[in-house]
């Protein structure tokens, strides 16, 4: 059951509401769980700079291999070389999060690039552009990424390269297929006979008031499937490499000592990825929600 | 003085049709001759309505006219100016001045803009506004079309047929169009808006010195507003003259079927007994036999009459656009 | 077989819910409609006066919330009896204060999960609906032909595939579509407007229905093939006795074509009765709407003048904000000093004031 309640009796004065009034509770605890996610990589940066943590999460004590948590001040506890958990918890969103914005960055930037190409104009171009992408999906993605690592360094930048490169061909046929099904109202033909520039039609017609959902689901999904692919990269040693801490090479250093029943160095950071994943994916899903108001629909 | 504002020659648009998605095996490309030798021009001022079967090409011509698709061939002269190989971005600066309501405003608006948002993106398009002189400016072009304010924040989707209609004109008035292709302007609207509509064109046409091309099936409206008219039947003009001339002493046997067959113009019996010679034969672009002579041969009463002469089906002598009296043009061997 | 009404709608009401102004949008508003076995009611009325959104409800095709919030639907048919809003109060919680819904709780998944299950059969079956607009209700990337044929094949008793291509070919000629084998194969965006509506026409004349609803089937097309449509469908009514709901702006296709007319104005039906009392201008007792309509037709005087057109002044109706006098009174010319206190505050009913003419005008029953 939806209620639906008119506030005023009294006609002739309703004014516009803010969109945050008519939002949907739950769309607002989501945003919030979100955005609090976002928030907290923020002060990871600060804490890291100011270094206001707790210890450095480099300094190796050998006296205090494997602490359990709430040992001598180490909240958390240490890892297997002694180091304080909860500071590398704190550094380890550092390692997926500007390395993560250039994967979303490049699969966005050259995924509407393409797909506008192909939508707008079509033609030549379009197969052209479907080509590239089915030889680009044609191509198993970890074999991609495994292969350039060995060719050239373990450096997450360079994977996340990869991973935004492959990832555009999925951008490119979403934003194609929106413009090519926008096309066929004809709204863009109006817009050109007012006398927009093509590049506004392309920027404000289409991608925002059209496509704007689409990529903020892609990039907010995007951030969450970075962490996924850097935690099962560590696995294979081609995450972030050691000593630089990112949750994925944690789980995995930690891994090692679950069967013995040290739970912590594992635990610990396999929680925050899980958290932080459905925080973005929340984030994405209440954006979109909100701004398509979708309530209204 | 009156000078011309748009001046059309010889305009021709041909659609590639593909056959399916295996035509290019087959080789088979239908070519559809949407609009084929049209020639006319408007005057400032003036409104010129543009009747004729549906499907035979007006829109095409609308939309050629705004460069929205690119002609075949022909010329398009506006205001001394010819406009046919213009750049997008040379056109740009033209594009103020001509301006087009469109018949399917339901797919010509943003579905995701607020009406507010529409307008506002017209009102700034060519100018910088201030943003009290965008609302001032926006209430005005509110009550001009007779639309409630309440509206401005509603999506298009949320308006009836006849709302979203005022939002188009609405629209095209923002930018200061000094021609306007009005492409059905009226139609899904109750009369009396119509009636507002028409007024409004008409005002309009008197204080801001427009011009129209005025598209429409409504053949009362149609009379009414224009100065002269165009009927058209498959891509050609038929006939164009003075507006009283064509509605009254129509000289093309398609303009008298057209004008005849208006629904009130007639008592409920005659409806079922009118007949026409040729039922099953409708406007056909017929691709096996590319049309040959008049186009209108297989429909026309006075073919049928004089017993199917052999001038009106020859492709060499298919009838050409020739002048009866001044201002007033047939494309007929037998002109009633 | 006067009597016995095929498609009945009481008290029908449709609401909208603006989020952003969180009020009503009262587009449906207590509709009464009563179409009698092989007869044509035609519906009149300004735009946005909800004739659409009528026809939707009968359909159960309105999508947005809340929707139909009451009403009754009785169809009668041979093949079916059913209330097609059965249940609604199951889904529906209505809070009234001072005589006005101020607050209206649906489940609207569970509802039209519902009321598909009851439309089964009915849909497209027993009432089919040619559509306002066509561009919009075909599927833009499946032929025209294969439409309708699949039209053909899910609704009526022919299943094979070779006989239902025939079987669409057949109304697309009835529809005068020219070389139908051609446009067969077309694509909606491929035909011009006039062409995708009788496309669309004849696909819901195609599933052969008892009841037709159009809404503006002649609107887009041009003057000859308008009265070949009007005649088509006069021949339907006569020959298969198709009920049909005509909604047009064309007064003089539903002078033609309906035995009955209600007018609409605001999501209220304000006059109902024979078409030609309603519609005929020597005939004075109608409403001050009615009559302010028929006046804004061109006529031939005005044409060959080239005057003004006499259109209804004032603004139009906003349907979120419903006067509680008249409807019509802000814009009515027929107010007296005798009634305008009523009309501005009391709106009148809908009564009888001749055989089965019904007016709802204080004008009329002053007492
Ligand atoms: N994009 C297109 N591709 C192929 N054919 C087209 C296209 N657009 C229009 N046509 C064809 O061109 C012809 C003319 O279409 P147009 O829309 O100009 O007709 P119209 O006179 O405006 O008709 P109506 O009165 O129904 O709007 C039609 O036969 C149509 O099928
Ligand atoms: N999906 C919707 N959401 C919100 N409001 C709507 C929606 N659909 C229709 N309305 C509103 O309901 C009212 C009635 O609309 P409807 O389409 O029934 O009008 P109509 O009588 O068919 O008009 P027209 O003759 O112009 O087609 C209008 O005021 C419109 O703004
Ligand atoms: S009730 Fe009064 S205001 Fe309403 S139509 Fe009749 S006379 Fe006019
Ligand atoms: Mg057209
Ligand atoms: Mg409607």
């Amino acid at each position: 059951m939806k209620r639906y309640r008119q506030h005023s009796i009294e006609f002739g004065n309703l004014s516009d509401v803010p969109f945050w009034k008519t939002a949907g509770p739950i769309d607002l605890v989501y945003i919030s769980y979100g955005l609090l996610v976002v928030l907290l990589v923020f002060v990871s940066y600060v804490l890291g700079m100011t270094g206001f943590l707790p210890f450095d999460p480099q300094e190796i004590n050998l006296e205090l291999l494997m602490a359990p948590p709430n040992t001598e001040g180490h909240l958390l506890g240490t890892d297997f070389m002694g180091r304080d958990i909860l500071a590398r918890l704190i550094i380890g969103i550092q390692a997926y999060f500007l390395p993560g914005l250039l994967a979303i960055a490049l699969a966005l930037a050259l995924g509407t690039c393409f797909g506008v190409l192909a939508g707008y104009w079509g033609g030549g171009l379009d197969t052209a552009s479907t080509y590239v992408s089915n030889l680009l999906n044609s191509f198993p993605r970890l074999v991609l990424i495994l292969l350039m690592v060995a060719a050239f360094k373990p450096d997450i930048y360079l994977v996340m390269t990869v991973v935004g490169i492959t990832n555009a061909p999925t951008v490119a046929s979403l934003i194609k297929s929106k413009i090519q099904f926008l096309k066929q109202k004809n709204f863009i033909e109006a817009a050109t006979a007012l006398g927009l520039k093509n590049a506004v039609i392309i920027i404000k017609h289409i991608l925002w008031h059209n496509c704007r959902s689409v990529l903020i689901i892609q990039a907010t999904l995007g951030m969450a499937e970075v962490i996924l692919i850097e935690t099962s990269l560590s696995y294979l040693g081609f995450g972030v490499q050691e000593p630089t801490p990112s949750w994925g090479n944690m789980v995995q250093s930690g891994a090692n000592y679950f069967m013995q029943g040290k739970f912590w160095p594992s635990t610990a950071p396999a929680m925050a990825i899980l958290l932080t994943i459905m925080g973005f994916h929340l984030l994405g899903d209440s954006l979109n929600n909100i701004l398509e108001r979708k309530r209204d629909q | 003085m009156t000078d011309t504002i748009l001046e059309v020659q010889n305009l021709k648009k041909h659609y590639n049709q593909n056959g399916g998605l295996f035509s290019a095996f087959k080789g088979k490309e239908n070519v559809i001759p949407a609009v084929d030798d049209v020639s006319f021009y408007i005057k400032e001022k003036e409104t010129m309505g543009l009747v004729g079967e549906t499907g035979c090409g007006k829109t095409t011509i609308g939309r050629t006219l705004l460069k929205l698709i690119p002609a075949t061939s022909g010329k398009i002269i506006f205001n001394g100016t010819d406009i046919t190989h213009l750049s997008a971005a040379q056109f740009r600066p033209f594009r103020k001045k001509i301006q087009m309501i469109f018949q399917d405003l339901d797919a010509a608006l943003n579905p995701k803009m607020r009406i507010k948002a529409i307008l506002q993106e017209a009102l700034t398009v060519h100018c910088r506004l201030s943003d009290a002189e965008i609302d001032h400016r926006i209430s005005e072009l509110l009550e001009m079309v007779n639309l409630k304010k309440s509206k401005l924040s509603n999506f298009p989707n949320e308006l009836s047929g006849g709302e979203k209609r005022r939002v188009g004109i609405a629209r095209t008035l923002a930018v200061g169009a000094r021609f306007i292709v009005a492409d059905e302007p009226t139609s899904a609207l109750d009369v009396s808006i119509q009636a507002q509509v028409v007024n409004l064109l008409r005002d309009l046409q008197k204080e801001l010195r427009l011009s129209y091309l005025f598209i429409s099936h409504d053949l009362r409206v149609v009379e009414l507003v224009s100065h002269k008219v165009a009927v058209m039947y498959l891509g050609q003009i038929v006939e164009m003259g003075l507006a009283g001339r064509i509605a009254n002493a129509p000289r093309h046997p398609y303009t008298a079927v057209l004008w005849s067959s208006l629904v009130d113009k007639k008592s409920d019996e005659s409806i079922k007994n009118e007949g026409n010679p040729n039922e099953g034969q409708w406007g056909v672009f017929d691709f096996e036999r590319p049309n040959v002579g008049c186009r209108f041969a297989p429909r026309c009463p006075v073919y049928h009459a004089k017993n199917r002469p052999t001038i009106c089906t020859d492709p060499a002598t298919s009838p050409q656009l020739q002048k009866i009296d001044d201002a007033h043009q047939v494309r007929c061997h037998f002109p009633l | 077989m006067i009597g016995v009404p095929v498609l009945k709608i009481e008290n029908l009401r449709t609401y909208f819910y603006s989020s952003s102004k969180q009020a009503f949008s009262r587009a449906v508003d207590g509709v009464n409609l009563a179409l009698e076995k092989g007869e044509t009611l035609g519906i009149v009325g300004e735009s946005g006066s909800g004739k659409s959104v009528t026809a939707l409800s009968v359909m159960g095709l309105v999508t947005a919330e809340p929707g139909v919030i009451t009403g009754n639907i009785g169809l009668k048919t041979d093949g079916v009896q059913k209330n097609l809003l059965q249940d609604i109060e199951d889904y529906v919680k209505i809070t009234n204060e001072n005589g006005r819904t101020v607050e209206v709780s649906k489940d609207n998944p569970g509802w039209q999960r519902h009321i598909d299950r009851v439309l089964r059969g009915v849909r497209g079956k027993e009432i089919s609906m040619i559509f306002q607009n066509p561009k919009l209700s075909m599927n833009p990337f499946s032929s025209v032909g294969k439409q309708i044929k699949e039209a053909i094949m899910l609704n009526t008793s022919i299943n094979n595939a070779q006989e239902a291509r025939e079987r669409t070919l057949y109304w697309l000629e009835q529809v005068k579509i020219d070389s139908p084998r051609l446009r067969y194969d077309n694509n909606p965006y491929g035909l011009s407007g006039g062409m995708c509506q009788r496309a669309m026409i004849a696909m819901a004349l195609s599933s052969e229905p008892s009841v037709l609803i159009a809404d503006e089937p002649t609107t887009g097309l041009d003057a000859t093939i308008q009265s070949k449509i009007v005649s088509l469908l006069e021949e339907l009514k006569s020959s298969v006795g198709v009920t049909t709901l005509l909604i047009s702006h064309d007064i003089d296709v539903i002078k033609t074509l309906s035995d009955r007319v209600s007018v609409m104005y605001g999501g209220r039906v304000l006059e109902s009765g024979p078409s030609k009392e309603i519609l005929s201008a020597a005939h004075n007792d109608k409403h001050p709407y009615t009559a302010a309509l028929l006046a804004s037709i061109p006529t031939a005087r005005q044409i060959k003048a080239k005057s003004y057109l006499q259109a209804i002044k004032g603004d139009v109706l906003d349907t979120i904000n419903l006067p509680s006098g008249c409807l019509f009174y802000a814009r009515c010319h027929q107010v007296t000093e005798q009634i305008k206190m009523q009309c501005k505050h009391q709106e009148p009913e809908l009564r009888e004031i001749s055989s089965n003419h019904n007016v709802r005008c204080w004008r009329f029953f002053n007492a």
